[in-house]
């Protein structure tokens, strides 16, 4: 039996937002709610209307820890907060593995990091990190204002071999560059890079 | 005092040429302390892991990171890149990470120059990540002293010809890539050599294959594929660059493949000007085929009797008319879009894979050549329903028209601009959607400028009693169609079906002739008669087959194989091309995709009038394995070349369209 073309585009229509992968570069970014560090329901779909960086993150990843340590996720995070974007960091570590936090200890982080996230969700099952194929923290994406997924990758070109060795101020920003051409209406050029870090610490 | 002091400077450069990091440690080691000018020198990284840690490959899958080294050496020495040694898999689910667990020496080539000056000063700055379920960076510095002299190789020499013997080399076998939908197939014939138990690829970059998807390794006879899937990134890249992990009885190998990789896009790089300027003259030249011309024709002498009495009106029908057309093609460009980003592979002509809208369309085609044959007016009961506003009516018509028109000769572009509309659905969303839109404005066109200038056609005699014949004449290009259509739905369906389906179409006329006659002066007799014309149609709709019939499973071309019928081709003397095949031999179908099924073989197959019989092995057949056994194999895929007499050829494994080509043009 042939493949029925319209069976195919009626699950493309009904399913669509569940499954997920790269291909969905400009396509609709899947919705999902999880738990911030503070214990409120947060919702993808409430920040239509403002663009969206996704950053998986894990404290105890040196890759994590080495872009906290110069202030380069810092400013980031600063300067996606000047154009009124939301900044989400999710961590999908599983209770018991590395980068796993309460939601206390989360808060904690982001205080002594003096980093500005608007939130911290907390996605200790995987569900989201799955949903997303996150494979690395860091691991970013950018949601435009209609809820379009525009990128997906590494924060910046600092990453293979000799990241250790390298000045992340110099390296070129993915983030910031991405929000600058949605910006002036245009493409992001590189809409797909290789993420680098560590694998993000999922239940096995 | 002497003794002491040798003892000390042995334990310094031991003591410098090691660094001890949490979990591991490296040294710096190498096949010999001595070195003369104009020479190589192999020295290494080894890295000790604590047992169950891990460090990276110079690709490290999903995660992780390669080693990096800075070496700084004296005056007229150079160090090569990283000699990489063959990696293994480590996953970490859900991801696949790629390097090496325990142990490993990263080798490095030092060449001395002519003015090479001794003693060399080996420093190197390590980077590295020492993993299990985390990862920890590490830094560290190693330095050695290499004297002038003859290479005398130490005792870390078999080490490292060790590692060394796994740094991967280019294949020597002949192999391709074939990149089919989202897979690629990795196809070599290893001719003489051994097999294989196991073969991996391991890629170089990111974007190129999905590191966690298995990989499916298949052994034929003298050939072996590997499928790997593409990566879901989708990034471009010229070559498909990696290294394959070859594993035999005694040893694990490690080659290098890289393999050029054809640009999609670059082959779509025809000018879109040039494209659009086709699918106007397409739609042009599809007012005259025997699908549409007739309900054209017959259109348009339609208003011509209208402009002898207002002569500014009929424009206005071109213009409804030619907005109808070109609706229904950008209608039919969006779903063809949606289907293509639903990941369906679709051309045009895919309409006609379903017997049900050859059906569908069959009995509209006997419906209007009925009307054109009887007085029935499509779009007359319109007409009737408002008298008011007349005008309105006809233009509502004209649009209905346009998308008629489209619909009746949808399939009459199959055949015809198949090829060249699925060529526009490569292209990028937007521009398939222009080049259907000139092709709808070349199929409006003529109509649009007869409406404008009904004065073109003064040539034809006054309106008058020839248009009625004319009219009835065209219902036999409509039949004609219909006709076809069948023929097509005979290729789908099996007999019963295609009955069911003229059936349908006998009652879909008797219940028009129904509502032709359909004269009586009696309310209920009237109605009574509209209800059982009703209820033919209904019946002639509920019997159109939805789906194929089994028949389908096999296409017109290859016949089945069976002892008797190839010895029967053989005493008559034919060419027979036999292809042994399974559903689950990759190499088969991979074959079938690339070489067996391409226009030129099916070409050649068709010329010289090759049988070309299948041999279908998927359910494990004792004929079939006897014959196989006859040929010294016990699988698929096998392919023999029989000439009109004499011994049959056995092909190549490995098909490509050329060989293939060549075999067939060549056998007699």
């Amino acid at each position: 039996m042939k493949k029925n073309p319209f069976i195919n585009l009626l699950i493309f229509l009904f399913f669509s937002e569940i499954c997920f992968s790269y291909e969905a570069i400009d396509t609709k970014a899947p919705d999902f709610t999880l738990s911030n560090s503070f214990g409120e329901e947060i919702s993808l779909s409430e920040f239509i209307g403002k663009k969206v960086i996704i950053e998986w993150t894990n404290h105890g990843c040196p890759f994590v820890a080495k872009h906290y340590k110069t202030g380069n996720m810092q400013s980031t995070q600063q300067f996606s907060k000047e154009i009124d974007a939301v900044w989400l960091s999710i961590i999908s570590s599983a209770p018991g593995t590395q980068g796993y936090v309460t939601p206390l200890e989360a808060n904690e982080l982001t205080m002594k990091r003096s980093a500005s996230p608007s939130h911290v969700l907390l996605d200790s099952d995987g569900t989201v990190g799955k949903m997303y194929e996150a494979k690395t923290t860091p691991h970013m994406y950018i949601i435009d204002e209609g809820g379009i997924l525009r990128y997906q990758g590494a924060i910046d070109d600092a990453g293979g071999r000799g990241f250790m060795f390298k000045d992340l101020l110099k390296a070129k920003n993915y983030i910031k560059n991405g929000l600058i051409e949605l910006n002036n209406g245009d493409d992001i050029s590189s809409p797909i890079t290789k993420p680098y870090g560590c694998s993000v610490k999922y239940a096995s | 005092m002497f003794v002491y002091a040798v003892i000390l400077s042995s334990q310094s450069i031991h003591a410098d040429s090691q660094f001890q990091a949490s979990n591991s440690k490296i040294s710096l080691v190498t096949e010999s302390l001595t070195l003369t000018e104009n020479d190589e020198l192999l020295v290494g990284i080894k890295f000790e892991l604590e047992e169950g840690w891990h460090t990276y490959w110079e690709n490290p899958g999903d995660a992780g990171e390669g080693a990096s080294v800075n070496w700084s050496l004296s005056n007229g020495f150079e160090a090569s890149e990283i000699l990489w040694p063959g990696p293994h898999r480590i996953p970490v689910e859900p991801l696949m990470t790629f390097g090496y667990n325990d142990e490993v020496i990263l080798l490095t080539k030092i060449s001395s120059l002519k003015n090479a000056s001794f003693p060399l000063d080996i420093k190197a700055k390590v980077g590295w990540y020492t993993c299990k379920d985390i990862c920890i960076p590490q830094e560290g510095e190693v330095s050695l002293e290499i004297n002038k002299g003859e290479i005398l190789l130490t005792e870390e020499s078999a080490e490292i010809d060790e590692y060394l013997s796994t740094v991967p080399v280019d294949f020597e076998q002949l192999y391709r890539i074939e990149r089919l939908d989202d897979k690629f197939f990795l196809q070599t014939d290893i001719g003489e050599g051994d097999h294989y138990q196991d073969v991996y690829f391991f890629p170089k970059a990111y974007g190129l294959t999905a590191y966690s998807d298995d990989q499916k390794y298949e052994k034929n006879l003298n050939s072996f594929i590997l499928e790997i899937s593409a990566s879901k990134a989708q990034l471009n890249f010229d070559a498909f660059e990696g290294v394959i992990e070859a594993t035999n009885s005694e040893e694990t190998s490690y080659f290098n493949i890289s393999y050029p990789l054809e640009d999609e896009k670059a082959e779509n790089n025809q000018s879109i000007i040039l494209l659009l300027l086709f699918a106007f003259i397409g739609g042009l030249i599809l007012n005259i085929m025997p699908c549409v011309f007739p309900i054209l024709s017959i259109k348009i002498l339609r208003f011509m009797d209208h402009s002898e009495n207002s002569s500014t009106k009929t424009y206005k029908f071109g213009l409804y008319y030619s907005f109808g057309v070109i609706l229904s093609f950008l209608v039919i460009a969006l779903v063809l879009l949606l289907l293509k980003s639903s990941g369906e592979s679709i051309g045009w002509g895919f309409q006609l894979q379903y017997p049900i809208v050859i059906s569908v369309l069959f009995y509209l085609f006997i419906a209007l050549g009925f009307m054109f044959m009887s007085n029935l007016v499509f779009g007359g009961q319109l007409g009737q329903l408002s008298s008011v506003a007349r005008v309105n009516n006809e233009s509502l018509e004209s649009f209905l028209t346009g998308i008629l028109a489209v619909v009746v000769a949808s399939p009459c572009t199959a055949p015809f601009m198949g090829s060249a509309i699925g060529f526009a659905l490569l292209q990028p969303g937007i521009n398939s959607i222009f080049i259907f839109l000139s092709l709808g404005i070349g199929f409006a066109l003529p109509y649009f400028i007869l409406s404008v200038k009904p004065s073109l056609l003064t040539f034809l005699p006054k309106p008058g009693a020839w248009m009625e014949t004319f009219k009835q004449f065209m219902a036999f290009p409509m039949w004609g169609s219909a006709l076809w259509l069948l023929w097509v739905l005979s290729g789908q369906v099996d007999s019963d079906t295609v009955v069911m389906v003229l059936i349908g179409g006998l009652l879909i006329s008797l219940s028009l002739w129904l509502l032709e006659k359909n004269t009586s002066e009696i309310k209920w007799v009237k109605w009574l008669v509209r209800l059982v014309a009703l209820a033919f149609v209904l019946f002639s709709v509920s019997i159109i087959p939805t789906s194929y019939s089994e028949k389908d499973t096999q296409s017109q071309e290859e016949l089945v194989y069976s002892e008797v019928l190839l010895d029967q081709y053989r005493n008559s003397q034919e060419i027979i091309f036999l292809n042994f095949t399974a559903d689950w031999c990759i190499t088969c179908k991979v074959n079938e995709r690339v070489a067996l099924k391409t226009k030129s073989v099916k070409d050649i197959i068709k010329q010289k009038n090759i049988k070309y019989l299948e041999a279908d092995w998927t359910r494990k057949d004792s004929d079939i394995a006897q014959k196989l056994e006859e040929f010294g194999r016990t699988g698929v895929p096998l392919y023999l070349l029989y000439p009109s007499q004499g011994e049959p050829t056995i092909l190549p494994e490995i098909l490509t369209e050329d060989t293939l080509v060549r075999y067939l043009t060549e056998i007699n």
